[in-house]
């Protein structure tokens, strides 16, 4: 991913608004989020997922999320 | 939708245990069949339930708003431009709709659209100060756990709103209830909705209720926090 900023911005990879990442938190834990800017998803490290953003769209689902290795 | 309506039955008889993935994936199925059609099959029958709500939010203190089911944006371009408006729904394709809708009508108050489950909220506490669902609590598999849920996240002192179809009570409703009866199964509801079903009979003595045009088929009920 390391030439992912050089990609043309497009809807799919659109990032979040950060005001979004102020009022956001994992719907398990209720715990912080930390924002992958190169993956492009909102990390819950307590709950071990990744919440993909499609579109610009976060998608809070845990079942929608990637587990995370540890 | 009988898929849908059997598997929420199910699930509302046994509340309060944790829902299957069932539920959400057979709502989330049907609004992806509906969402290119939803606007013109659904849009007119709830416009003035939804004006009202705006409305009322419009008029209510605090800028933070969070709508819940905000489907393909239809309320979106009737909040004050002070509003801060949130939106949340489970499907992708509406969402996709109520984006492009922000994007057309330059809705710069819209601060985010969001894919979760309003039944587990990926928000703080006492965040908002308002929230509105509309036409959202006879779809989710348990509606009290979404009214927990809007009470947790609007700030004490703030506002919950709904607009539903409650089932009648008595009077000459029913043939109305019948004859949208299919288009309620497509979407998900079910036209025996109670208000117990989504509040305590302590938040239904406190709710402010009143009945929205046409025919008084939906009801806004309003809710201190």
């Amino acid at each position: 991913m390391s030439d992912a900023k050089h990609e043309p911005q497009t809807a799919r990879n659109a990032p979040i608004d950060p005001r979004l990442l102020e009022i956001l938190v994992c719907p398990l834990t209720k715990g912080p989020l930390e924002y992958d800017r190169a993956n492009n998803e909102l990390i819950s490290r307590k709950a071990g997922l990744a919440y993909p953003v499609r579109d610009g769209i976060p998608i809070m689902l845990p079942e929608e999320a990637r587990q995370l290795e540890d | 939708m009988s898929q849908a309506l059997q598997s929420r039955r199910t699930a509302r008889g046994q509340d309060p245990t944790p829902r299957s993935s069932l539920d959400a994936d057979a709502v989330r199925a049907a609004y992806r069949r509906w969402a290119g059609i939803y606007d013109a099959a659904f849009g007119g029958v709830s416009a003035i339930g939804r004006r009202r709500a705006v409305a009322m939010v419009n008029r209510l203190p605090g800028a933070r708003v969070l709508e819940v089911g905000v489907g393909t944006g239809l309320a979106l371009p009737h909040y004050l431009p002070s509003k801060r408006v949130t939106g949340i729904d489970l499907s992708a394709e509406m969402l996709a709709r109520a984006r492009t809708r922000v994007q057309q009508r330059r809705l710069a108050n819209v601060d985010g659209l969001l894919e979760m489950d309003a039944e587990a909220m990926a928000f703080p506490d006492d965040g908002f100060d308002i929230a509105v669902a509309m036409f959202v609590a006879s779809v989710v598999p348990h509606p009290r756990q979404l009214l927990a849920e809007m009470r947790r996240v609007v700030r004490p002192g703030g506002h919950l709103l709904f607009v539903n179809h409650f089932a009648a009570e008595a009077g000459p409703r029913w043939w109305i209830e019948w004859a949208l009866a299919p288009a309620s199964r497509a979407l998900g509801w079910h036209p025996d909705f109670a208000p117990a079903a989504l509040f305590e009979p302590e938040d239904q003595a406190r709710a402010e209720i009143s009945p929205v045009p046409p025919f008084g088929l939906f009801t806004l009920a309003h809710l201190p926090n």
